[in-house]
């Protein structure tokens, strides 16, 4: 049993490997080249960044500081090397030098901040990261202020002629140690120090008592999540051949904690899904809405409030159904297609309201023609208005009896499941 | 458990589409980086608007290159660099060949350079940059590119014509230097240091300041009793934004009479911000290319700026985006094609109309050149400042104008020219 | 002499206006044990209310109207989203609280525009009080200290003077024991979060005209207030009034002292060379370094004393 459950995590781990292998044949354009990149590193990011809030239950608000500071060495690294006062280092091996800044500042800052977790943890690592952010501008010297540093990543020899000028050379690269680093972290969770830094989240007393040192066990979370975090910073400044000073604020720490919560904290795979969603989601919507910041505050609050176990959360809901029976997950599609049709109808009269909101109060010139979904709208008209307010309405109403149909069929195929395991 | 999560990642990226508009021969297309989300977007939001404006006008008036128009195709940036390169990125793969953008000189050293690494791996391929406002000095100096053309006054420029008014007023004998601690407000700090000097020896500096920038700074009061301490009479200073709205505050709340001799403290929405009692308690002396309220303003400017306003119900507040939109124009007819490196050749040593006089393109360096009014905040004009319908109740009076001459300064560049084609 | 008094004076004042903001902070906090990332985002709305209101009926009645107003969105946001989070604990508040921050600042924007509204010192208190040292000192900044102060007593004599406080304090420590004796605790809570977001109102009301009411103020004011309740000790009013005086004093003495590392290397009568990457660090004078202080005093706190300076608990 223990062998086929392993093997088919393998399996799974090479598929996920060969699908995003080949998605550069599919996309090769240069934009969506930087996309993907972009999504390995948030990726190796937002995992790492786990590592923390989901398997050691501390809230930080400036993760930032690993991934912005291992960007910046690793350019002043690369800029060294390209004038030639440095001697050469194969970029392939960035990220360890990336990790070992990481490592080295997560030592630093864990031992002063995990004495707790909690609300008092997220506080001190903003305090953190404030500072953090004030010193990449006061140090002109060294993080050259709000220009941040430019490099050219094509430095050095060019073995088996890849200088990674191409972007898909880069791709390659960074998929190349995503897919190693979030393996390595998700062995560490299965091993006796994950289980540690779970017991520590859950009942630190417990732990405490049964012989751990509390606070060890989260100063090491701390120190290897940092390290991964530094890694992921070095691609990211090889991606994009630049680091500035907002990779180090609280904007990108509160990024990664969006990605990492809505994805579901509480599933290893959880944080990929955020990561790799949100950031398609931020780079395409800022071309179409001006709103995005809202609607990604909207849903984190509601997956807050309602869905606390973020996406990767309501797909596990049905890990035991699907494992017993699976012609109850038949049953299910029904109800939820009506549930998921009424939130759709309201969500979508909600995003029509904020548009022409948006389109009132900060485009129009008094004009009225909007173009929401594909449509053309006057937001001087009554009749739009009443028309997204109905959406609205309608979705709600609607989601009170569906939301009741779904629950009730998921309660009474678990009921199902209950008694198949017991009989 | 694992299996249906990938079916689940399968799904969700095949419903990712990359695909853009196939590219429109006829038109001519300037992508537009600017932020048009955050908290800088109000900016970013009204240089597109300006920047349609005008393109409209050319295409009304029959468009360039016998006919074809030109597009103006903005691109969300956040104000966030990252995001900056990847709408690059994004502009190079829809083959436009043409980038401007202005708000946030950080942003324009990424265009520049990542441009420059472009323009370079990939000839007969390359994308000019039209710098519609940012004032970084040396992107005209050492890193001067021919690829790149600025259509506004760069740091140097503007201190000097700050400098040169300074040394006239008669009132001013100690000034203090008040800047934001970062690339731009060092570089104002050092040709403020050097001009003062070449041109206003009389002049003391009785304090030099560097501040951290970006709103961090809430209580300027001690600057003010530093500033009161010192005697000065006049400041001169770059900031911008809340760093220079809450230190004038503050400096009026204290009863501070000092002119400020600055480049934005005085622009339209800090001015209502600080309202009429702080924006006229002291002068806020500021630089541009031209305002409503000068005497001399000329009929057909008049004319372009009613039309602006029936258009965006704004008053007028820069020039710049105007020049480069006629010169660019200009510059594709000289050329007779919309191939970059022609209408760079094209743009060289190019003159057009400004506000007094004529303007230029410095062929060395491609820094445009014009005549420069200082201007002060007041309630006593002819036309207040008009936001989006909004009377702010002031608006600007001329305190004198600056020559072309006076803020022409020698340039470091050393312009490496592709072949004609 | 009189420098040291005059900088102590304006640091005093600084001071006060991070007390107040803070106060409601560390209220919300004791009391509930919830930290809200939305308390700044609060106090922007006492500006931006205040402006609004303050256009139609002036400034007066809007001190009044817009912190109430603000008080119930607090109890409001209390009642049907905060409570609905509290069973899965702190942290799931602070993230709740942290999705708000992000939604109040979009809705401003979308309601005010993005650019600063004109929100100005009421003219009535808009004249030089009196002069200390050549400058002079508007009634609104004298009014607006007095206004604080009344904050930190009234509170403090509330909640430890009177059995409100003793009710409040018990329903955090014991809820069951004090919904036994008959009181709401859910609605202890609700009243407690919409006072402290009250508080915040009102310290945006205050300060909105002279900091600027613009849509990022909250952004670049937040994190300067945890920094003070963690100093302060988490949850102590008399700790969140000693650590804003503290940090505002500190931040106005350190910004009139052009001082470097430099400075005091050459009185020692050494000097460095010109050439050496060292000059960057020896060169930074104090001034330069004011913004980060409070930073700096939280991680000197940490290492010494991770209490806080009235705090009861280890951070």
């Amino acid at each position: 049993m223990n062998l086929v459950n392993s093997i088919k995590s393998v399996s799974s781990w090479i598929i996920i490997g060969c699908i995003a292998a080949i998605m550069p044949l599919i996309f090769d354009s240069y934009f969506a080249l930087t996309l993907l990149s972009k999504m390995g590193v948030l990726v190796m990011f937002t995992v790492a960044y786990n590592m923390l809030l989901g398997q050691g239950g501390m809230l930080s608000f400036g993760h930032a500081i690993y991934f912005g500071f291992a960007g910046y060495v690793s350019v002043h690294i690369l800029n060294g090397i390209g004038e030639e006062f440095l001697p050469y280092f194969p970029i392939v091996l960035f990220p360890i030098i990336g990790a070992i800044v990481g490592a080295f500042l997560g030592v630093i800052i864990g031992y002063l901040s995990t004495r707790r977790a909690g609300t008092a943890f997220a506080m001190i690592s903003l305090g953190f990261c404030e500072m953090a952010t004030a010193f990449t501008l006061i140090f002109v010297v060294f993080f050259n202020g709000e220009d941040g540093i430019q490099t050219d990543r094509m430095v050095g020899p060019e073995p088996f002629g890849v200088s990674f000028g191409p972007q898909i050379e880069v791709y390659y690269l960074i998929l190349f140690w995503t897919l190693l680093t979030v393996v390595l972290m998700y062995l560490i969770t299965k091993t006796p120090f994950g289980r540690m830094s779970n017991a520590v989240r859950d009942n630190p007393e417990r732990a405490a008592f049964i012989g751990y040192n509390v606070r060890h066990v989260r100063w090491i979370a701390f120190t290897l999540s940092a390290m991964f975090a530094g890694a992921a910073g070095s691609l990211h400044a090889i991606n994009y051949e630049h680091i500035g000073f907002e990779s180090v604020s609280v904007i990108q720490s509160g990024q990664v904690l969006f990605m990492a919560f809505i994805g579901g904290v509480g599933h290893f795979l959880g944080p990929i899904i955020g990561a790799i969603g949100l950031t398609y989601l931020d780079s395409i919507l800022l071309d179409y809405t001006e709103a995005w910041l809202l609607y990604l505050g909207v849903t984190f609050s509601v997956i807050v409030a309602f869905a606390p176990g973020g996406l990767a959360g309501l797909i596990v809901m049905h890990g035991p159904i699907a494992n017993t029976n699976k012609s109850l997950l038949l049953g299910l599609v029904k109800p939820y297609l009506s549930a998921i049709g009424s939130t759709i109808l309201g969500v979508l009269g909600f995003i029509g309201i904020i548009e022409m909101l948006y389109f009132k109060s900060l485009i129009s010139k008094g004009e009225g023609e909007i173009i929401i979904y594909w449509t053309e709208f006057n937001a001087n008209g009554l009749l739009s208005w009443a028309l997204f307010i109905g959406m609205i309405i309608a979705g709600i109403l609607l989601s009170k009896i569906t939301y009741r149909q779904a629950k009730e069929s998921w309660d009474n195929a678990m009921s199902v499941v209950k008694s198949e395991i017991s009989s | 458990m694992l299996n249906k999560f990938i079916k689940i990642i399968i799904f969700s990226i095949s419903l990712v589409s990359f695909n853009f508009s196939a590219f429109a021969k006829d038109q001519i297309k300037i992508a537009m980086i600017e932020p048009m989300s955050g908290p800088l977007a109000a900016i970013g939001l009204d240089l597109i608007e300006q920047m349609e404006f005008f393109a409209e006008r050319v295409n009304e008036q029959g468009g360039v290159l016998g006919g074809r128009h030109i597009e103006i195709v903005p691109f969300d940036n956040q104000m966030i660099a990252e995001k900056t390169i990847q709408q690059l990125r994004k502009v190079i793969d829809q083959d436009i060949r043409y980038v401007t953008q202005g708000v946030g000189s950080n942003h324009a050293l990424n265009i520049l350079k990542t441009l420059k690494k472009h323009n370079k791996r990939n000839p007969g391929k390359e994308v000019m940059f039209l710098n519609n406002s940012a004032v970084t000095t040396s992107f005209t100096n050492e890193l001067c590119d021919f690829y790149h053309f600025r259509f506004d006054a760069n740091v140097d420029m503007k201190v000097a014509a700050l400098v040169t008014q300074l040394a006239k007023d008669p009132d001013v004998k100690k000034v203090y230097l008040i800047n934001q601690n970062y690339a731009y407000g060092q570089s104002f700090q050092a040709a403020a240091q050097r001009l003062l000097a070449e041109r206003a020896p009389h002049i003391e500096i009785v304090g030099d300041e560097l501040i951290v920038p970006f709103g961090k700074i809430l209580d300027f009061s001690p600057y003010v009793a530093k500033i009161t301490s010192s005697g000065a009479d006049a400041v001169l200073t770059g900031n911008w934004g809340p760093d220079a709205a809450r230190m004038i505050i503050a400096g009026a709340n204290a009863g501070l009479k000092v002119k400020y001799y600055s480049i934005y403290a005085g622009i339209p929405n800090a001015m209502n911000q600080m309202g009429k009692k702080v924006s006229t308690f002291t002068p806020i002396i500021q630089v541009t290319e031209s305002h409503e309220n000068d005497p001399d303003h000329p009929q057909w400017l008049k004319d372009i700026e009613a039309e602006y306003f029936e258009y965006s119900r704004k008053s007028p507040y820069a020039d710049r985006i105007r020049m480069l939109i006629e010169m660019f124009a200009t510059a594709l007819d000289k050329a007779g094609t919309d191939n970059p490196t022609d209408v760079g050749f094209a743009l060289e040593g190019l003159t057009s109309r400004g506000a007094k006089g004529e303007i230029y393109m410095r062929e060395t360096d491609h820094q445009i050149h014009f005549d420069m009014v200082l201007s002060h905040v007041s309630e006593n004009v002819e036309k207040t400042f008009i936001y989006n319908d909004e009377d702010y109740g002031m608006a600007y009076i001329t305190d004198g104008w600056v020559s072309r001459e006076d803020i022409t300064l020698p340039t470091t560049c050393k312009m490496k020219r592709p072949k004609k084609s | 002499m009189d420098v040291f008094l005059f900088t102590l004076f304006n640091g005093i004042l600084y001071g006060m206006l991070l007390f107040m903001l803070s106060s409601g902070l560390t209220l919300i906090f004791g009391m509930m044990g919830v930290l809200n990332f939305a308390h700044a985002s609060f106090y922007m709305l006492g500006a931006y209310f205040a402006y609004q209101i303050s256009e139609y009926v002036g400034f007066y009645p809007a001190l009044i109207i817009a912190p109430l107003i603000i008080a119930f969105l607090g109890a409001y946001v209390e009642r049907y989203g905060l409570r609905r989070v509290h069973k899965f604990g702190h942290v799931a508040e602070l993230l709740f609280t942290f999705g708000l921050f992000y939604i109040i600042e979009e809705i401003v924007q979308m309601v005010w525009g993005k650019v600063p509204v004109g929100y100005h010192i009421p003219p009535s208190m808009d004249f030089s009080l009196f002069n200390l040292m050549g400058t002079s000192y508007p009634a609104y900044q004298i009014f607006v200290l007095t206004v604080s102060v009344f904050i930190f007593a009234g509170l403090f004599a509330v909640l430890t003077k009177t059995r409100a406080g003793l009710i409040i304090k018990a329903a955090l420590t014991h809820p069951e024991t004090v919904s036994a004796l008959g009181h709401n605790v859910p609605k202890v809570f609700m009243m407690v979060f919409g006072l402290g977001c009250g508080l915040a109102g009102l310290a945006g009301v205050l300060a909105g005209n002279t900091l600027g009411t613009e849509p990022a103020m909250a952004f670049m004011l937040g994190p300067i207030v945890f920094v003070v309740i963690v100093v302060g000790g988490l949850g102590s009013l008399k700790g969140a009034l000693v650590a804003s005086l503290l940090i505002g004093v500190m931040q106005t003495f350190a910004v009139s002292m052009d001082y470097s590392l430099n400075s005091l290397i050459s009185l020692l009568g050494f000097s460095f060379d010109a050439e050496s990457l060292w000059r960057i660090f020896v060169d930074l004078t104090i001034s330069q370094l004011a913004p980060v202080l409070p930073y700096l005093l939280l991680v000197v706190m940490l290492i010494a004393r991770p209490r806080g300076l009235f705090g009861t608990r280890d951070v």
